[in-house]
């Protein structure tokens, strides 16, 4: 009797896998399925449609020079590439994210691992409210008032905008210190500086990453916004020159190519390093 | 927990303490708080006396265009409440538009997988596309009216709108869901007491995101793409060469943005959640027996834990 039930459950166990697995199957399809749908209607309505709609609400009539499509975009990107700025103003702007972001960076961090005192949470309690609220607007123009077009002028507002998303990251990080373990390495009088080297950094490795990736994300922003004020070279210089033009098409492409490259930085570049950096962790890299 | 206990060789009990006066003093947090704006003014004032130059916004001549903006005495075409006025209008409409049209979108991305494919890669596209394309953009198109901030205003606070809703109804209880079907409860009710209550905290990170970036993308668009409003006025003050009146305007956002967090946002949060003690109280009972505990351990110890408020600041 049992060896007859066991030989049936065999059959219809994988046959319910079977089921499932199909079901699974389908939704992917499905998703896939709509997921091309969405990109065929935003760019579809995008090539052929927004202009009329934005003619309609506007009541003016828009060429495709005011609103180029994507194939336009892609049609002059080469032309771009071709003028010979395509490089430099790469340069430019990541050279300008690199210095600003890598300032912000240890700027925050600084501040982040001092919070570990409480004097000094309340202390830079305000300098960071004050950077998070801000608009990256204020401090560009503040920055080009004071110093002009000096390196001052750019680094300023990019460092005020990311330093406290960076030292906020990790002061959440300094809240979730295992205690148990700075206590332990106090009791066996562990100096300060190893018990920071060896617990407390460790530990905020994960966070520093985060802290990274967010900063990146709005960093390259503002380092677009600083360009467009005071610059004569890089992307946000070269978005502000035509739109000035009413070239759109090269606007479009200067935005596009810099947005995706960003992206490409931001979920590719830098969360392959993290994923690598954490291997031999298995709580963070299954987080 | 913050590293509690750092230090505490070098630092002297608390009470009945052994410090001069002096040291005890700057050790109070509110000192500690005050200082660094203190510290920030003082080294203004002492660059401004060293001038270096003579576009350096000196402190003096900020205040005192602040304080002649409140009075309403004012160079440019409109004055501080009347440009406050104009875009917080601005931020309302666009706000409004991007909380319903997102709460539709997101609800609709929450429910079924299919619209979420959908929309997912674009939503995050917009999120991640900087608020300045907006403005030069929306510019050139529009002009120099109201349409383009408003425009600006929402592309930049949908995303978000869109992504909590659609984490909140993920997140809502689906054996909830489950007991109330299988004892006849009515949908409305379903809806008024389950689904609501479920994503009101989702909404309201939604709000609150949605305002702050918001306003951030419209001051952005007054400035290419209009003719008054906050934004356009730091404009109009910087193509005037006037560095004081620029950072005069600054102060202004960042006590407008300040207000808003502290005073509107905190004090709504508290008010929607009146109804809900169990989560805050849970938390707070956690923190005071751990209070007591590191207390009965090392009673300078217990000086040094975050206090509530900051936790739930950022």
């Amino acid at each position: 009797m049992t060896a007859v039930q066991e030989r049936h459950e065999e059959p219809t166990k994988s046959a319910e896998e079977q089921r499932l697995e199909a079901a699974a199957r389908k939704e992917k399809q499905l998703k896939w399925f709509w997921r091309i749908m969405g990109y065929i209607t935003v760019l579809g309505v995008w090539e052929f449609a927004i202009a009329d709609i934005l003619g309609l609400a506007t009541g003016r009539t828009l060429d495709e020079n005011l609103l180029p499509g994507p194939l336009r975009i892609v049609e002059t990107f080469p032309d771009i590439v071709a003028s010979g700025r395509f490089f430099t103003s790469f340069g430019a702007t990541l050279t300008r994210i690199g210095v600003g972001f890598g300032i912000a960076l240890i700027l925050g961090t600084a501040i982040g691992l001092l919070t570990q005192i409480k004097w000094f949470e309340n202390f830079f309690r305000d300098f960071q409210t004050v950077g998070l609220t801000a608009p990256g607007l204020v401090w560009a123009l503040v920055g080009l008032i004071i110093w002009g077009f000096k390196p001052m002028g750019w680094i300023f507002p990019i460092v005020m905008v990311t330093f406290a998303l960076v030292s906020v990251n990790i002061a959440e990080g300094v809240r979730s210190l295992p205690k148990d373990l700075i206590d332990m390495a106090k009791a066996f009088g562990t100096p300060q500086l190893r018990r920071q080297r060896e617990i407390v950094i460790p530990h905020l490795a994960p966070f520093i990453f985060t802290a990274i990736r967010f900063g990146f994300s709005i960093g390259w922003k503002v380092t677009v916004l600083t360009e467009v004020f005071s610059s004569n070279e890089g992307i946000g210089f070269e978005m502000r020159v035509a739109s000035q033009l009413f070239r759109l098409d090269e606007f479009f492409t200067w935005v596009l190519s810099f947005f995706v490259f960003a992206l490409f930085l931001e979920k590719v570049v830098l969360q392959y390093f993290e994923r690598r950096f954490f291997h031999w962790r298995q709580e963070v890299a299954t987080a | 927990m913050t590293a509690v206990t750092e230090k505490v060789p070098e630092r002297p009990p608390v009470k009945g303490t052994e410090d001069s006066g002096l040291l005890r003093f700057v050790k109070k947090p509110i000192v500690a708080r005050l200082l660094f704006p203190t510290l920030v003014i003082a080294l203004w004032v002492f660059v401004d006396s060293l001038e270096i130059s003579r576009v350096f916004p000196a402190p003096d001549r900020v205040l005192g265009f602040m304080w002649d903006e409140l009075r309403l005495e004012t160079l440019a075409r409109t004055n501080l409440y009347e440009t406050l006025g104009i875009s917080l209008l601005r931020l309302f409409a666009g706000f409004a538009v991007s909380m319903v049209v997102g709460t539709a979108i997101g609800l609709g991305m929450g429910l079924s997988k299919s619209v979420d494919a959908f929309f997912h890669d674009w939503v995050m596209a917009i999120l991640a596309m900087p608020a300045l394309v907006w403005a030069l953009f929306l510019g050139l198109v529009f002009g120099f009216g109201s349409t383009g901030p408003v425009l600006a205003t929402i592309l930049a606070g949908i995303p978000f709108v869109i992504i909590n809703v659609r984490e909140g109804v993920r997140n809502t209880p689906r054996e909830l869901f489950d007991m109330a079907s299988a004892f006849d409860v009515p949908r409305n009710r379903m809806t008024r007491h389950l689904l609501i209550p479920s994503l009101m905290p989702f909404m309201f990170a939604a709000a609150r995101y949605g305002f702050s970036v918001g306003w951030k993308g419209l001051v952005l668009a007054e400035v290419f793409a209009s003719d008054r409003g906050m934004g356009w006025m730091i404009k109009f003050w910087y193509d005037a060469h006037r560095s004081f009146a620029v950072v005069g305007y600054a102060f202004f956002f960042v006590i407008f943005a300040f207000f808003l967090e502290k005073f509107v946002f905190d004090k709504l949060y508290a008010r929607a959640f009146k109804w809900r003690p169990a989560v805050g109280a849970i938390e707070l009972v956690e923190e005071e027996i751990q209070e007591s505990f590191i207390d009965a351990l090392d009673p300078e110890g217990a000086q040094t834990l975050p206090d509530r408020d900051r936790l739930g600041d950022n």
